[in-house]
């Protein structure tokens, strides 16, 4: 028996797809829960504190919309960091996406994002394959080495131990180098699709309509209105250079990541690039009678929506920020406080391996079965079934 | 895309299937717990943590401790539970890396020849413990080494090597070089398969024009383009290495084992087996940036030399072998092409797993492999031994 793993079915074992990929609800009640524990857990301290100095004081704490756009901030806080230390775009992305995976479990009062983007950008640039000692990197970032890494356990621990984040741009690339060969008049063989001749595919690509306003590439046809095969070039080159800008902060700042593919968030930005030249090559892979085609293309334009609602400009500014982190100050968790104290304290801790009084594993067993009954199934549901029998 | 039965992968039966978490938690006494309330990273954590019971040490390295452990729900289901040590250079890098890229690809490669993680989870002492499949039949170097004890056929070697193939092509139709192919990372499982084990000096396949350390791969198993300093380059590696480690299982002794173990000597120990490298076989090899051979020229070793040494394999195996070891990389099959090699199926049929030699060895043997590190060689620590020069230093000025 002879089986071949489709690149599907390789996407469907990868940690991505079955541990961060989201169905918009599961996505939004992951968050409420996390908030929801982070917040009882203050009420909890403040109560502790009130018994002590009998003077209830009433915080305010972060919304969820606020905790939203502190995090969102702070991914283009690492967008700017990694491009001030020249790092190639997929360090970029991966780092990103280990913050954004973070606060799914945590809440930004539990651990102010302010504390962790380095950590996670230097976590990042390490499984990315860049090398730099944590002494380096802090120089270079004006910041203290032990406040990058006394995080780094915490942040392992909230990514599940999963660092592989794959990415659209390469992907992206290969739809650049196939639209300028079809152009070329060079077809590669698609299953399935319309057979069209390598000339037949050139010519209709040039009878392809003109981008509608709106779409962000920054090419328009010639004057004259004929297009030759310069213009063609001309045309794909930018919408692929329009799709390349949407990877980079509409993709990075919104939900696309927990949301979509790696292959769906790439069409759909160049769907928004150009939308009729995007059509014409999908036309080329989906022939009309595959069953899936609406499915496919209504995913990539539901994609592309999102890509495309984006507005940098909703982006907190410097002074919204210090305006939220002032709020943030007050309702930060003290038990966290001091991150770099408790990482050496855990160190001290795992030294004396495990030995803990009877009093104290008395209450702390308590306290795990609590967690217990109250964690089931908080981290979302059992992992998906991905077809058994082909793995 | 299967156009030969060696690509084929067969369903495998696993002791178990991967974990899942986010089921019942089971509390176990020693297991230490959060004192406070536990967000959700720490529940599941603690979860996953809790479903294992550790028993005896099976090794103890400077990188990383061994331990036989079993499932809390299961005592019949055997792991391994591999704690990385924190190593002196932790304040460097923090979590090295060597761990993070054992865990990051790991993580991601489910394939029946290579060795399974199931999970990770961290102690409150911020150890990082991989509960891995346990392989308690040695490796593939102690069967090799024990010439007085253990016998076994050309078959046996075939059916060995199609399983090291299978694990390299899946690896590379993942995009992940393996860089440190050599017998003592190739794991025996209770059912005789083989394991691809030690992802530490992995890594994905690169951009275009990124650049990639050239001082990888355990030097006896590393290929002529990486002494010549190559930069640029991809699964080929992995290729080169599978061919020496082809050629050990049917001379059973080392292919290239310069003495003394430097570079320079490597390559005169290639260019003597194979022939030197030259434009004429290689071109642009001259303007390789580390392009050093030996003045005198080594002309192509013909087939005839080759059957001298490896006729066990016969003459298909032994086209395949000169395939797997030619010196221009371009030209030097890749994994897939291996595997759609004749000699496959050619005679013999490769041996049923229940009929291949074992040795034994038992669990300690695992925990000598697991708490190593990259590019080690075992039994090192001194002239004459498997030596100890590490494929792991990284050369940081040659890397972006």
């Amino acid at each position: 028996m002879t089986q071949a793993l489709s690149e599907d079915d390789i996407y469907r074992t990868s940690t991505q797809y079955r541990l961060w990929s989201f169905s918009p609800d599961a996505l939004a009640s992951l968050r409420t829960k996390t908030r929801e524990i982070a917040v009882e857990r203050l009420r909890r301290s403040s109560e502790q504190q009130a018994a002590r100095n009998d003077e209830p004081e009433v915080v305010e704490y972060l919304t969820e919309d606020e905790e939203l756009r502190l995090t969102q901030r702070y991914c283009d806080q690492i967008r700017s960091t990694s491009d001030h230390l020249k790092w190639p775009v997929h360090v970029k992305a991966t780092a990103v996406q280990y913050l954004k995976r973070f606060y799914l479990s945590n809440s930004c009062m539990t651990y102010p994002p302010k504390e962790i983007y380095k950590t996670v950008l230097y976590l990042a640039s390490k499984t990315e394959a860049i090398h730099i000692t944590v002494s380096d990197y802090a120089r270079r970032i004006s910041t203290d080495p032990e406040q990058v890494l006394a995080p780094e356990y915490k942040v392992m621990q909230a990514l599940r131990f999963t660092l592989d984040v794959k990415q659209p741009f390469r992907g992206l690339k290969g739809v650049l180098m196939e639209l300028l060969n079809l152009a070329e008049g060079l077809v590669g063989a698609v299953d399935g699709a319309d057979s069209m001749n390598g000339d037949e595919v050139k010519a209709s690509m040039l009878q392809v309509r003109r981008p509608p306003e709106g779409n962000r590439t920054q090419w328009t046809p010639p004057s004259s209105g004929t297009l030759d095969g310069k213009h063609l070039n001309d045309r794909i080159q930018a919408a692929y250079s329009a799709a390349r800008t949407l990877l980079d902060a509409p993709a990075l700042l919104t939900d696309v990541y927990f949301l979509y593919t790696p292959s769906q968030i790439l069409l759909a930005a160049m769907h928004v690039a150009d939308e009729p030249l995007t059509s014409f090559y999908l036309s080329t892979k989906l022939p009309i009678s595959l069953s899936t085609r609406p499915q496919i293309l209504a995913t990539i334009h539901a994609c592309a929506d999102m890509l495309a609602a984006f507005d940098q400009g909703a982006v907190l500014t410097k002074d919204e920020r210090t305006a939220l982190e002032a709020k943030l100050d007050k309702c930060r968790d003290p038990g966290t406080k001091d991150l770099i104290k408790a990482f050496a304290a855990m160190r001290q801790d795992g030294m004396e391996d495990g030995k803990v009084e009877e009093g104290v594993a008395q209450k702390r067993k308590a306290a795990r079965e609590k967690n217990e009954r109250d964690g089931d199934d908080l981290f979302g549901p059992s992992l998906p079934k991905t077809n058994e029998g082909s793995r | 895309m299967a156009t030969s039965p060696a690509l084929d992968v067969p369903p495998e039966g696993p002791p178990f299937k991967r974990l899942k978490t986010g089921s019942n938690g089971v509390s176990t006494a020693s297991s230490p717990a959060p004192s406070h309330m536990a967000d959700l990273a720490e529940q599941v954590d603690a979860q996953e943590r809790q479903k294992y019971i550790k028993g005896r040490k099976l090794g103890s390295g400077q990188y990383a401790d061994v331990y036989s452990a079993h499932l809390v729900s299961d005592p019949t289901q055997l792991v391994a539970i591999k704690k990385i040590k924190v190593g002196a250079e932790a304040k460097e890098f923090g979590i090295s890396y060597d761990s993070l890229r054992e865990i990051k690809f790991l993580q991601e490669l489910d394939h029946p020849n290579i060795i399974k993680l199931y999970a990770v989870f961290s102690t409150k002492s911020q150890n990082l413990n991989l509960v891995l499949e346990q392989l308690p039949q040695g490796d593939l170097l102690k069967l090799i080494q024990d010439t007085s004890n253990i016998t076994y056929t050309p078959a046996d070697i075939k059916s060995w090597m199609l399983m090291l193939m299978r694990a390299t092509h899946f690896c590379h139709a993942n995009y992940v070089l393996h860089r440190d192919i050599k017998p003592n990372n190739l794991l025996i499982a209770s059912d005789g398969s083989i394991k691809l084990a030690d992802f530490g000096l992995a890594r994905s396949f690169a951009d275009p024009f990124q650049k990639m350390t050239y001082n990888t791969v355990t030097i006896w198993y590393r290929p002529p383009e990486l002494f010549f300093q190559a930069q640029y380059y991809g699964g080929k590696v992995d290729v080169w290495s599978c061919g020496c480690v082809f050629a050990e299982l049917v001379a059973r002794d080392v292919m290239f084992r310069a003495w003394p173990e430097n570079e320079i000597n490597m390559v005169k120990m290639i260019c003597d087996k194979i022939g030197t490298p030259t434009e004429d076989n290689w071109p642009g090899v001259s303007k390789m940036k580390g392009y050093v051979t030996p003045t005198e020229v080594v002309p192509l070793r013909p087939k005839e030399h080759w059957m001298a040494q490896f006729r066990a394999v016969g003459e298909t195996g032994v086209d395949l072998l000169m395939k797997m070891l030619l010196l221009d990389p371009r030209k030097r099959l890749s994994a897939e092409e291996v595997l759609k090699h004749p000699f496959w199926t050619a005679e013999p049929r490769p041996s049923r797993l229940e009929d291949l030699p074992r040795k034994g060895g038992g669990m300690e043997v695992m925990g000598e492999d697991l708490k190593r590190r990259g590019g080690e060689i075992p039994n090192g620590g001194g002239a004459g031994g498997r030596g100890d020069k590490v494929a792991r230093k990284i050369d940081f000025g040659a890397m972006k």
